[in-house]
């Protein structure tokens, strides 16, 4: 894969990041996402997984530490130059209106002053999320996974000409069938690994993140509790993150595939987890 | 054009002018209709002569009419319109709600309550303003009552849950009653000539239409117009939610910021010199979004016209429904537009929560 290949340049260093949501802390986060790196953030609902991400995208300003996109502190980068080098995907996108779905999609180059191929570019990104026939339509006349295609085809759109950028992404596949789910994994991973660009998503099940990604960020009580690779051997932290028993298989193909058997006692999560520590 | 044909540059291509064109023709040709109709008929021969083209140079009765009364209300008429519909269409933009309207939201109640207070209490302390500056007073107070309601709107919609249309409309609601209680205290508190000031705003009427105001109002509208279009593409992006729109480069708060500046520019101004006239920016950008679709870039330009050409039929029936007594142009346009309004809330039910 073209990541292994090349010396890959650090897109983003979290530099014990932290902030405050009420009465809840959150970090300090110290990491660093490479170009290329696909990283699949886990954890239980309220772990602050999204808390993280929005730290990343810049969306919200750690309120000590600090956040670094390629070098540079990311608060004295304007939102259109951050808009050039890093795309987020959002959890729900309701798109008030019903604006035509090629316009949605435009919408991800909408930071460049003059973009020619902006047309084209909006059908290969459609193609590629498997939206190429919801063209033409009206956003608000579209189930709930058509609406995750065009905005995925709207994150590819506004990195399409790019390389090395950061696609963040919060929890993108809840809303699709499982074939789709699959197909936009691919599709994602072509188009990433394609522009070199690093992946960091939010994600609900271990199995795609095992299927996908090569990095497990592990998220509980606002902290960072695991960053791991992705591997058989990932299990019982898994198992202390979730507090539930895991039984992993290996398909004909080689496949890694990891189910739930049943609830760990909250002794026995308790256990795994000093365990795992 | 095929259904996968893109229509995403802002050049102006043949079928996306084409509403345009229809709706200027419109405009046009009603303006035509609208200068004949009143009580004094106005012949071809009086055309020729405020044209300039008359082979006698002795001003009929229609001439002048035409030249000093309805030509300058029909286009005060299409350009009230046209600031109210670009204001409506800014404002269902800015909070993703096709039931906003500066009307509905208390932005023009409060450029009217901003005028009550100047017409009644202001004027009571004699400041030394100089002659020429008069004219702006009231516009002035009118803008900075729009715009506090405004800004106060925008406060609001922020902490209630965001995107809610009922708790939008329901803090309009509450600001439409507390400026309707302050120009009540005001016309209470008014002397007969401040009454009847007052009462010309609490109506709305076209009837002060002159050319001075028609070209200051052309002049208010084009820098508005050129500002909107270089905002028109990010506007786009605000339909996505702020945080996604935040996402791909788009400043929301500059954004929002420069819209309310906007909207309160032209619905205070219109509220300024002509008073409340309610619903036409609600039903222009309505009708155009169902019309050519909500791509922002065509709607806020039809918008314009489609307002312009409603105010100036709601005006031309109001003042010519009963001759010769005139039907202040704000009663009509709240009779139209409320059961209007009403069908648009059945439409939308589902999205009300």
């Amino acid at each position: 894969m073209l990541m292994q290949t090349k010396p890959s340049t650090v897109l983003l260093v979290l530099d014990a990041a932290a902030v405050t949501l009420g009465p809840l802390p959150f970090g300090p986060f110290s990491m660093t996402v490479r170009a290329g790196e696909r990283i699949a953030i886990l954890g239980p609902s309220g772990a602050g997984k999204s808390t993280l991400l929005t730290l990343m995208s810049g969306e919200r300003t750690p309120a000590s530490g600090q956040v670094q996109l390629l070098g540079r502190r990311l608060s004295t980068w304007s939102l259109p130059e951050r808009a050039g080098v890093r795309a987020v995907l959002p959890q729900s996108s309701e798109v008030a209106f019903g604006l035509p779905v090629e316009l949605v999609i435009g919408l991800g180059r909408v930071a460049r002053d003059h973009d020619p191929q902006l047309d084209s570019i909006v059908q290969q990104s459609a193609s590629l999320a498997r939206a190429a026939h919801l063209l033409g339509r009206r956003f608000d006349t579209l189930s709930g996974g058509e609406r995750a295609r065009v905005q995925m085809a709207r994150v590819f759109a506004q990195l399409w000409g790019v390389n090395d950028g950061l696609i963040l992404v919060d929890e993108p596949l809840s809303a699709l069938d499982p074939g789709l789910q699959l197909d936009l994994l691919d599709s994602m991973d072509a188009y990433a690994a394609q522009r070199g660009h690093a992946v960091v998503a939010i994600l609900h099940d271990i199995n795609h993140a095992v299927l996908g990604f090569d990095r497990l960020w592990l998220v509980a009580n606002g902290q960072l509790v695991g960053d791991l690779a992705c591997a058989a051997d990932a299990v019982p932290a898994l198992e202390a993150l979730y507090g539930i028993k895991l039984t992993c298989m290996t398909t004909e193909q080689g496949d890694l595939v990891i189910t739930p058997t049943r609830r760990l006692s909250r002794h026995a999560a308790q256990e795994s987890m000093a365990v795992a520590a | 054009m095929n259904a996968l044909s893109l229509h995403l540059r802002p050049f102006l291509q043949l079928d996306k002018a084409r509403p345009a064109a229809l709706l200027l023709a419109a405009v046009l040709i009603s303006i035509a209709v609208a200068v004949q109709c009143g009580a004094v008929p106005v012949q071809g021969s009086d055309w020729l002569a405020v044209l300039g083209l008359a082979d006698q140079p002795t001003a009929t009765a229609g001439s002048y009419v035409l030249w000093s009364i309805r030509l300058p209300r029909a286009l005060f008429a299409v350009l009230i319109g046209a600031s109210l519909g670009m204001a409506g269409a800014l404002t269902q933009g800015l909070f993703r709600n096709p039931l906003a309207d500066p009307g509905l939201l208390g932005v023009s109640a409060g450029a009217a309550c901003a005028v009550a207070l100047t017409i009644v209490v202001f004027a009571g302390f004699n400041w030394p303003i100089p002659l020429a500056w008069r004219v702006w007073v009231l516009p002035a107070a009118a803008f900075c009552g729009a715009l506090a309601v405004c800004f106060t709107l925008d406060g609001v919609a922020r902490w209630i849950t965001p995107g809610s249309i009922a708790g939008l409309l329901l803090t309009g609601v509450a600001l439409n009653a507390m400026a309707a209680a302050v120009i009540g205290l005001c016309t209470y508190l008014a002397n007969d000539e401040q009454l009847r000031n007052l009462s010309f705003w609490t109506l709305g009427s076209l009837a002060g239409a002159n050319w001075a105001l028609v070209a200051l109002l052309s002049v208010l509208l084009g820098a508005a117009t050129w500002r909107v279009r270089q905002l028109v593409r990010a506007m786009n992006a605000l339909a996505l939610g702020e945080s996604a729109a935040a996402h791909v480069g788009v400043d929301v708060r500059h954004l929002r910021r420069n819209v309310i500046v906007l909207v309160a520019l032209l619905a205070g101004f219109s509220a300024a010199w002509c008073g409340m006239i309610g619903f036409i920016g609600l039903i222009a950008p309505h009708l155009v979004r169902t019309w050519v679709g909500a791509d922002q870039r065509k709607l806020l330009p039809l918008s314009m016209l489609a307002g312009g050409l409603l105010l100036l039929l709601a005006d031309t029936v109001a003042r010519t429904v009963a001759i010769p007594a005139e039907i202040p142009v704000g009663i009509f346009t709240a009779l139209l537009g409320s059961p209007f309004f009403l069908l648009l809330l059945r439409s939308a039910r589902s999205r009300i929560g």
